[in-house]
């Protein structure tokens, strides 16, 4: 074979192995649809299949007439549907089953994020205080009773202002940009705590502190489709960038010098994905709660998946973790007749899912 | 004077009050090898990190083709000078071929990912080292002489013209660090120039075209390997006598003791 000919192979082959990667994401991404039908169907109130897309036709139909009416002066027929079924599937589960996929989506790219620029596998998306900080924040809402939608509010403005802190300290502080981060992150997170820790002292035993409890083990439970309309501008805002630069999150992984001298802005690329990362956290922690685990396991399940290259690993955090935390959220109030805290359940799940994982390490690659 | 020269000119450094560098001056020419040599900190790595732009509150000069290289950003910077570290272990497993591709990052645009074009120069400089074979292999899989080809095949696939390594036989046995040394002077025989710093003068002798010796942050001698390396100039050096042994066109350093 000649030389050219040689070449052209090779070059079928990281081809070949570009779409092989591609395969997989594509293959996570039409489990997350099946999953979706799935998760639409099942409930303490069953919804048969034949019902189900009645159902999801009905709404497609409502839309589609009102959109071509004008057009065509023609109406497709929208078939029965009971009020109880369209009631809870498209104000019960829809919201709950989106806002599932989005946070889980959220918080796994950013635990991916976070690992890449931090230099470290086992950063996860609270490492810098965004969790603790947005604790603090509804734990503060719930004692002064100013309602779900002020506790959602105050959730997001006390992580952001917490990693605010955490950067503003980080830069006066001396070292290097990855160690002053994570120090000043431990330091804020470890504050917001004890500010927790009081505002639950002194909360009432008998109706707030459990509010306070229940708050932080994480639930979808109460999703409404209005915060769902809130939530997703800042997470939109978030991901798009983090798909966006995910190559360059490759040269952070090594260290700081050499990704220079490859012509990389290290202190810059490196704030962006830390706003990016905090964004998203924020807003899936402030309207779900703490929610652990899913941001270290997905992100380590997909590297075994697609290698540790962000061109793939990014994008195939994001659809697997809307997978997982779709999963796990359908266990989470199936399983018992009283819902489980979805919090409970990624734990529950992830630890020993991850201790199997690098139980394996030698095996692979 | 060629296009892509560096010249460092009247170079000085301080870290606060202790001096590292003192009125350095030298040219690295065009297509060679050279070697600098000098004991445990007299300033090797510091002068590295001034040529490559990581530092640069330093005093005099640093020009590539005639141009300060303070006033090129690290983008273009990087285009034309690479940089070989000593072989590492980062946190996460990318395969052989991930790692060149990622030397190709100063010419794929900000939000994008390198294309048809980048990995058509990650394929030939992972052939010129001769480690294509080890494409998929996990960089944190293979040897160390294997991770030493892979960064410089690296550096090849940023397409700079000039290349520094931080002794880049450093943590490799004997063979494989004659092996990466003999295909570093082959790359530059092809015009590429290097600057690398060794701690073995008889590597100097072998491989090098010229020879920058350092003592005490300023520089010894500038010149041939066999114009710089004499006996007084490796007692100054390493603060070992020394006697120089030439033996079929090669010369070897024997140490006394």
């Amino acid at each position: 074979m000649t030389v050219r000919g040689i070449k052209a192979e090779q070059n079928a082959i990281e081809r070949s192995k570009n779409r092989a990667h591609s395969l997989v994401i594509a293959v996570i991404g039409a489990l997350v649809i099946a999953a979706l039908f799935v998760s639409f169907a099942i409930g303490r109130y069953p919804i048969k299949p034949p019902e189900l897309l009645a159902a999801v036709w009905a709404k497609l139909a409502g839309l589609l007439n009102r959109a071509l009416i004008p057009i065509f002066k023609q109406q497709i027929n929208i078939p029965e549907v009971s009020a109880t079924t369209n009631a809870i599937l498209w104000n019960v589960r829809f919201p709950r089953i989106v806002l599932s996929c989005l946070v889980g989506c959220c918080l796994s790219s950013a635990g991916a994020a976070y690992q890449g620029v931090f230099q470290n596998p086992m950063a996860s998306p609270d490492i810098l205080g965004a969790s603790a900080g947005a604790a603090m924040g509804a734990a503060l809402a719930i004692l002064l009773q100013l309602g779900s939608r002020m506790v959602m509010l105050f959730a997001f403005g006390a992580s952001l202002i917490t990693i605010t802190l955490v950067m503003l300290i980080s830069r006066v502080a001396r070292g290097s940009q990855v160690l002053r981060i994570i120090l000043a992150g431990i330091m804020v997170s470890s504050l917001c705590n004890a500010v927790t820790s009081f505002i639950k002292l002194v909360a009432d035993p008998n109706n707030i502190l459990p509010e306070i409890t229940y708050w932080m083990m994480g639930s979808l439970a109460k999703t409404r489709i209005a915060s769902v309309k809130l939530a997703i501008i800042p997470m939109l805002v978030g991901l798009i960038p983090l798909l966006l630069i995910r190559w360059r999150i490759n040269l952070l992984t090594l260290s700081d010098d050499e990704a220079r001298t490859m012509g990389v802005s290290v202190g810059k690329v490196r704030f962006l994905v830390i706003v990016c990362a905090t964004l998203v956290t924020a807003a899936s922690v402030s309207i779900s709660g703490l929610i652990g685990w899913v941001g270290l396991v997905v992100p380590h399940l997909m590297r075994r998946l697609v290698g540790s290259n962000y061109r793939h690993l990014m994008p195939a955090s994001m659809v697997g973790g809307a997978l997982f935390l779709l999963i796990v959220d359908n266990f989470s109030r199936n399983l018992l007749p009283t819902e489980i805290p979805i919090g409970i359940l990624t734990a529950i799940i992830g630890a020993p899912f991850f201790i199997w994982m690098i139980t394996r390490e030698r095996e692979e690659i | 004077m060629s296009e892509n020269m560096l010249s460092v000119r009247n170079l000085s450094f301080s870290y606060g009050t202790h001096d590292v560098l003192r009125d350095v001056s030298f040219d690295a020419p065009v297509g060679q090898m050279l070697a600098v040599l000098g004991p445990n900190g007299v300033g090797k790595s510091t002068l590295f990190r001034c040529m490559l732009g990581l530092e640069t509150r330093y005093r005099g000069e640093i020009t590539l083709g005639g141009k300060p290289i303070r006033s090129i950003s690290p983008r273009q910077l990087a285009q034309q000078i690479a940089y070989v570290p000593q072989s590492h272990s980062p946190s996460f497993n990318y395969s052989v071929f991930d790692m060149v591709l990622m030397g190709t990052t100063a010419r794929v645009g900000l939000l994008n990912s390198p294309r048809e074009a980048q990995i058509a120069v990650t394929e030939q400089s992972l052939e010129r080292v001769g480690i294509l074979h080890l494409r998929d292999r996990g960089y944190l899989r293979i040897s160390g002489g294997e991770r030493q080809l892979t960064l410089i095949a690296r550096a090849l696939a940023q397409q700079a013209s000039v290349v520094i390594m931080d002794e880049p036989t450093a943590s490799l046995d004997y063979g494989n660090g004659l092996r990466v040394l003999k295909q570093v002077r082959d790359l530059a025989r092809e015009g590429l120039t290097v600057v690398q710093s060794t701690h073995n003068p008889d590597h100097a002798f072998m491989f090098a075209d010229q020879v920058l010796a350092m003592v005490d942050g300023a520089v010894a001698a500038f010149g041939t390997p066999d114009e710089t390396l004499d006996e007084p100039m490796i007692e100054a050096l390493y603060g070992i006598r020394a006697k120089l042994r030439h033996v079929d066109g090669v010369t070897s350093v024997q140490p006394i003791f």
